[in-house]
């Protein structure tokens, strides 16, 4: 018995390719269907698949509104973001709303059974595309420190530099000087990379992020 | 150079006044020394004529000492009364021997330090001028003293005099006291105009309405400048509200066209290379279906090339050089297939109009056609064209459920209905001009109405 999935995608012509990427994987069985945000939601209740593959835009619910619904729920589903949007954003947003994965509907039939394996065993999957940015060399970052996890962690909630200096009691500065660290202890350009990078390289997790 | 208002009248008013106050002071002045050296000369000569007539008579005279009544011999009191002014005689003792009529009150003018021999002017207690002379008589034992008052010498001298000096006051003052109200009421108010003026934000500030303070002509120049610069702010504000659409219709665009591009082609082109790998998959595989994905490959890009040719076609309709029967044809049979709803128009084949009128009529027919559908949810358009005198009129009219059209087209944009309000700002343009007529219930017709303009003219 594979991996149950759920793929939620408007666009009859791309769901039907993405179906047939799905049916070559005997790992992966996919149990539903949906055209739009709503019915993704009803089947993800009723049938409650392993992975959801969400579209980003759909009509009716958005992807990642229903992601979020997922994560409030509390319902045992693995969300992946599925777009034509590579922006980091988008990931990050996905992320927060409690998505695992996040995948382009240009990827491989390899990459998204990699995709789904890996998130339906509680791992974590950005696409290779997207994390291009995110460094595609093998790289073992220097280890960062305490105050600097904690600075990161607050950014990447969507703090201010200013408000980050607030909550820690530190100057603004300070807090910079911190990200400007990280940054390059990482190898990241700036915040959102910092993060991706921080959570590929398993220097913060994931639920960290979403707390 | 600079014309100085203020300076220029206030030196124009002061300058003259201050000369005649000059002139007429020292004229004054001369005046009242010309009367003083008079009066003078005329005391002197009094006394020392007396003096004289005393010395001369001085035996006779001193035997009749003290009966000084005796002096009328002498023609005293004739001279006393044919002249102004009076006489009296003072021995070394001070003692009156002699005092001819009207010098009685010598006492109450009479001070010690009046000098012998020279002419000076005292006043009495009422303030009354005279002019004085004691003149000793040759061994020193008699003193002769004459006086005049200046008012029964010179009487109206002295007032013309003095009423010459009020007058010139007045003058001088009234030329003053008509500076202020020129500093109060023009200078005052213009500088604050100009200032208000020079820092004026032109189209977002406007100057205070009125005021109170300056003359009529200021207030209406000032009242001039407020409406000119109200009008500028409501200018500004339209061409902003403009600016706004146009920005916004901009990015509305945009954001259609990016839709349209990802939900489409992007969509079909993804299709496409999913099929193709599904195909290099299958077939490596081995498996028989594995021809079905390169038909389907083939399917998704074939979407790709309908759907990017849609785009373009509403982007910009490359059939509208066809003339305005064929892309009016054109558009109706495109958007009666799309929307599924009968579409007619019945256009002239001899009616040729430049080509910015057929994009007009164009745009407004897909406008229209979409509002019946959408917002009146009509099943049948139907529009057509003909001349109308100097006018050419494309009427468009539908079977749907109408509505109450609103005369306020600023109003409809405003509100964000800009359907309605671009269709007639379009015709416009064209010096044209849309009509509606409609009501609940009653379907609708939409007029369009361009001057007519042959092609072949242009």
């Amino acid at each position: 018995m594979g991996v149950t999935v759920l793929l939620a995608d408007d666009h009859p012509l791309t769901r039907a390719g993405l179906k047939a990427y799905l049916e070559t994987e005997d790992t992966i069985e996919l149990v539903g269907e949906a055209s739009d945000g709503d019915m993704a939601w009803d089947l993800i209740r009723k049938l409650e698949p392993q992975v959801a593959l969400l579209d980003i835009r759909m009509p009716g619910k958005d992807g990642v509104t229903v992601a979020r619904m997922i994560k409030e729920s509390t319902l045992p589903v693995a969300a992946i973001m599925l777009t034509s949007y590579d922006a980091q954003q988008y990931v990050l947003a996905s992320l927060r709303a409690g998505a695992r994965g996040f995948i382009l509907k240009t990827a491989t039939p390899e990459e998204l059974s990699r995709a789904i394996l890996t998130v339906a065993k509680g791992g974590l999957y950005l696409d290779s595309e997207v994390a291009q940015a995110v460094g595609e060399k093998e790289f073992l970052p220097e280890a960062i420190s305490v105050r600097e996890r904690e600075v990161l962690l607050l950014a990447a909630r969507g703090f201010s530099s200013k408000e980050v200096a607030g909550q820690l009691y530190i100057s603004e500065r300070t807090v910079q000087t911190h990200l400007a660290s990280i940054y390059d202890k990482l190898g990241a350009r700036n915040k959102t990379e910092s993060l991706l990078l921080g959570l590929k390289y398993g220097v913060v997790t994931l639920e960290e992020l979403i707390e | 150079m600079k014309r100085r208002l203020l300076l220029v009248l206030s030196l124009g008013v002061l300058l003259p006044t201050l000369t005649v106050l000059v002139v007429a002071g020292f004229g004054i002045f001369q005046h009242e020394w010309a009367m003083e050296k008079v009066a003078r000369s005329y005391v002197e000569d009094l006394a020392q004529n007396m003096a004289y007539k005393l010395d001369q008579e001085s035996p006779a005279w001193r035997r009749m000492f003290p009966y000084s009544m005796n002096l009328h011999g002498w023609g005293m009191s004739s001279l006393a009364s044919s002249v102004p002014g009076w006489v009296a005689i003072v021995n070394s003792e001070g003692q009156l021997i002699y005092a001819s009529s009207g010098a009685e009150n010598l006492a109450s003018i009479w001070t010690p330090d009046i000098p012998i021999g020279k002419a000076i002017e005292i006043r009495d207690e009422k303030g009354a001028k005279y002019t004085i002379a004691v003149i000793p008589t040759s061994e020193n034992q008699y003193f002769v003293v004459a006086a005049v008052e200046w008012e029964q010498l010179l009487g109206p001298m002295v007032r013309f005099n003095h009423l010459w000096f009020i007058l010139v006051l007045i003058m001088v003052l009234s030329s003053l006291v008509a500076l202020i109200p020129l500093f109060k009421w023009v200078i005052v108010p213009l500088r604050s105009l100009v200032n208000e003026i020079g820092y004026l934000k032109w189209g977002k500030d406007k100057p205070e309405k009125d005021d109170p303070r300056a003359v009529s002509e200021i207030r209406s120049l000032r009242s001039v400048l407020y409406d000119l610069s109200r009008a500028a702010i409501e200018r500004d504000q339209l061409r902003d509200s403009y600016v706004n659409d146009i920005v916004k219709i901009q990015e509305e665009e945009k954001a259609r066209i990016a839709r349209d591009i990802h939900d489409g082609p992007l969509q079909a082109v993804t299709a496409f290379i999913q099929q193709i790998r599904l195909f290099k998959i299958t077939s490596a595989r081995g498996k028989s279906n594995s021809g079905d994905h390169l038909h389907l490959a083939e399917e998704a890009a074939n979407a790709t090339v309908r759907e990017l040719r849609e785009l373009c076609d509403d982007l910009s309709p490359p059939w509208l050089e066809l003339g305005l029967a064929n892309a009016l044809t054109e558009v109706s049979e495109r958007l009666s297939r799309h929307l599924g709803i009968r579409v007619t128009v019945d256009v002239p084949e001899d009616i040729a109009l430049p080509e910015e009128y057929i994009l007009s009529f164009f745009r407004v027919f897909q406008e229209a056609v979409n509002n019946s559908f959408r917002h009146g949810v009509a099943d049948s358009v139907s529009g057509k064209v003909y001349r109308e005198g100097e006018y050419v009129v494309f009427q468009i009219q539908d079977n749907g459920k109408g509505f109450e059209p609103s005369p306020d087209f600023q109003k409809l944009r405003v509100e964000g209905h800009r359907g309605l309000a671009n269709m007639k700002e379009r015709l416009g343009l064209l010096n044209g001009d849309l009509a509606i007529e409609s009501s609940p219930g009653e379907g609708a017709i939409l007029t369009c109405r361009l001057p007519f303009v042959n092609i072949e003219n242009k």
